[in-house]
This record gives structure tokens, C-alpha cells and sequence, in this order.
């Protein structure tokens, strides 16, 4: 089996990388190619910068909408799925709580809800039950992510979450005590089932026969800098990558001066990208003559990538 | 035999009221302290996981008010966690 299809025997693929240099292009190709080849496939964007509707040439929105047979996309909106949240954990204690209880209550949430952080960690809550699979009708999940650093940031939030959870936990059991049950405590049962939720995504996620990031790159400078950076903390996540994707390779056909020094230079940075990544399969992407645009131009991008 | 009962009662009192008092403090502290990690976004700290705190909140309306009376103030002193 080659390199690339391995890719897609994945269940879960990351696309990350520097701004700019074709995340969601190859994302969408891959996405594309995977569900030409049977699977049922779910693109999903977490960049707030959302591209995927430009690039699949139609409107993709905050619901998972079917773009061909085998392939739905989704634009998770971090603001949407916060308020989304909410509105849930509300009507889960609406049931548990009298009025008065409910109306302290209900202001206190409203007010962590506008904190910062929290459409941060509704977007990550998100990802964690697609990843977890809560949706069983799909095969594969792709995630076109914003760039390098928030990916990264998301990546390790399960490990970060988990430690503060447990961190509240035995908080809780030292108050406690030891004549007070804590298997029937509401508040350590609510911390046990995230705790137990948050295990099964950080499990999925450093699975490496279930997940596989890939990092895409140009032939140049800083985003070499950046996926050598990006690898150490990927590394340390204990995240698989599984392959590098150099994106716009220039073709060597071009008698123009200014083409053909382009083209020495970027050279230059090839072998570069070969020598310190050798230990990682890289894909490359020839430049199109023209934007990609549409499922139409995504088939050639599917093509250089997968049937090379 | 009631006269027996009482007096081991005082003498048990005299030996653990001064560890009850103490029990009673740390108790209270370990309270203080849980309190504090679920509302540190109140307090300005910032808190990884606020959204995760939601569920719990009705949970400890009550003792967020025990906390208040116990440091003394009626009121809940913090204008962003109204309580009573």
C-alpha cells in the first residue's frame, strides 16, 4: 500500500499547517478522493476563517450538509456551538432544580458562557464527540483546521482538560471525606462522565491506527520552519503524522528567466524539505495553471495526490 | 447510671472539642478551595474548562452562600456571582 493510501484507511485525518500554504485544498482532495473510493466521508472546517464553501464551490454552513452521495462537509461555528451548549446544559438541569435554584443558576451559566474560553471549548467539545462518534454515518473524518499554532493548542487541550478535571476531582473527594459517598455525589458523577469522555477522544486522538495528522508545506522558508516546529509538538502530543504535503511544487517546464530562477530556488528548499523530513512520507502538488476551485480542479489535486 | 452517662459524655467533650474545631476548619477549607477552582474565572484567573463547570453550578449555589455568610459578609461580595 502506498504512502497516500494509507492515508485514507485512517478514521480520523488532521490537515494542519501554515496559513496560506493549502490545508483546505488538500483536505477537501483528500475528503473528495476517499469518498470516490466508497468510504463515507465528513469534511469538517474549524478554522473560524472558513474556506471550504469557496473551494467546494458551494455553501457549506454551522449543519453537516451533503456535498456529493458519499461526502458531507460542516463549518463548525464556535460562537454557535457555545450558545448551543448552553442551551443544553439549561435544559438538562431544568428538569433537577426548582425555580429559585434554576434562575441563580441559569444567570451564573449565562455568565460563564461570555467568558473567553468558552467557545474555545465548545469548539473543542465539538470535535470530541465527532471524533468520539457520536455521528456513526460516517467512515471518515477529515478536519481542514486554522493554522499551525490554535491546531496545536486544540490538539493538546484533552491532556490539559483531563488533568484539570481529575485536579477537581480529588478536590471534591477530599471535601468529601470519607463519610460522604462520592458515587452518588452529582458533582463527581458529572466530573466522572467528562472525565471518562475526555479518555475516550484522547485515546482516539493519539490511536495511531485511528488518527493521522498531515502537514502541509510549501518549498520555502518559514513554512519549512514551521512544520519542522510543528512535528516536535506533535511528537510531544503523542499525535502520529502520517504523511508531509509540499503544495505548488513549480513544474519544470518553463524557459522564462524569471520562472526558471524560481524554480533553482525552490529546488533549493526541496532537497531541504528531503533531507530533514526524510523520516516522513512526502506528498507533493504540482502548481495548476489556474485557482482551485470547485470539485473539479479538487479531482486533479485528488489525482496528484493519490494515483502518483 | 444517668449521672454515669454525663459524666462520660463532659470528659468526652473536653478531650475532642479541640480536634472537632479543627476538623471543622480544615473542613471548611478543602470547601473553600474546590469553591475557588470551580469560580476562578470570577476571581480573574482564568479557568480551562469553565463550559465543563455549567452542569455543576446549580450544585453549589448553596455553598457559595455558606462561604459568604461564613467570611462574614450577608451579601455575596462578588457583583459578577450575585447570590443573596
Amino acid at each position: 500500500m502506498s504512502d497516500a493510501a494509507r492515508l485514507l484507511d485512517k478514521k480520523v485525518l488532521f490537515f494542519g499547517g501554515k496559513g496560506g500554504v493549502g490545508k483546505t485544498t488538500s483536505a477537501a482532495a483528500t475528503a473528495l478522493q476517499a469518498s470516490r473510493s466508497g468510504k463515507r466521508v465528513l469534511l469538517v472546517s474549524t478554522d473560524p476563517a472558513h474556506n471550504t464553501s469557496d473551494i467546494l464551490g458551494r455553501p457549506i454552513g454551522p449543519e453537516i450538509v451533503e456535498v456529493l452521495p458519499n461526502l458531507h462537509a460542516l463549518e463548525v461555528d464556535a460562537t454557535q456551538e457555545s450558545a448551543r451548549y448552553v442551551e443544553e446544559v439549561k435544559v438538562r438541569i431544568k428538569a433537577l432544580f426548582g425555580h429559585a435554584i434554576l434562575k441563580e443558576a441559569n444567570r451564573q451559566i449565562d455568565l460563564a458562557a461570555s467568558m473567553p474560553a468558552a467557545e474555545e471549548v465548545a469548539l473543542f467539545d465539538r470535535i470530541g464527540s465527532l471524533i468520539r462518534g457520536e455521528d456513526d454515518r460516517f467512515d471518515l473524518l477529515v478536519f481542514d483546521t486554522a493554522p499551525t499554532g490554535h491546531t496545536l493548542r486544540l490538539i493538546r487541550m484533552p491532556e490539559l482538560m483531563e488533568a484539570w478535571i481529575r485536579a477537581l476531582s480529588r478536590s471534591r473527594r477530599a471535601m468529601l471525606g470519607v463519610d460522604q459517598d462520592d458515587k452518588n455525589d452529582p458533582i463527581m458523577m458529572s466530573l466522572g462522565d467528562r472525565l471518562e469522555r475526555l479518555r475516550e477522544f484522547r485515546a482516539r486522538l493519539i490511536s495511531p491506527r485511528v488518527t493521522s495528522f498531515v502537514l502541509v508545506l510549501n518549498a520555502e522558508r518559514l513554512p519549512i520552519e514551521e512544520t519542522a516546529r510543528a512535528l516536535e509538538q506533535l511528537d510531544e502530543a503523542g499525535v502520529r503524522v502520517g504523511a508531509l504535503i509540499v503544495n505548488r511544487v513549480l513544474p519544470p517546464t518553463s524557459i522564462d528567466p524569471f520562472l526558471v530562477a524560481r524554480q533553482a530556488q525552490e529546488r533549493v528548499y526541496l532537497d531541504e524539505i528531503d533531507t530533514r523530513f526524510a523520516h516522513l512520507p512526502r506528498l507533493r502538488v504540482p502548481q495548476l495553471p489556474r485557482d482551485v476551485h470547485g470539485l473539479e480542479t479538487l479531482q486533479t489535486i485528488a489525482a496528484a495526490l493519490y494515483q502518483a | 447510671m444517668a449521672l454515669g452517662k454525663n459524666i462520660r459524655d463532659f470528659v468526652h467533650g473536653i478531650a475532642y472539642s479541640h480536634y472537632e474545631r479543627e476538623l471543622r476548619k480544615q473542613a471548611n477549607e478543602l470547601n473553600d478551595l474546590f469553591l475557588l477552582l470551580c469560580y476562578m474565572e470570577v476571581v480573574g484567573l482564568p479557568n480551562p474548562a469553565t463550559l465543563y463547570m455549567l452542569d455543576i453550578y446549580p450544585y453549589l449555589l448553596e455553598q457559595f452562600h455558606l462561604w459568604h455568610r461564613r467570611m462574614g459578609m450577608d451579601r455575596s461580595p462578588l457583583g459578577n456571582l450575585p447570590c443573596c
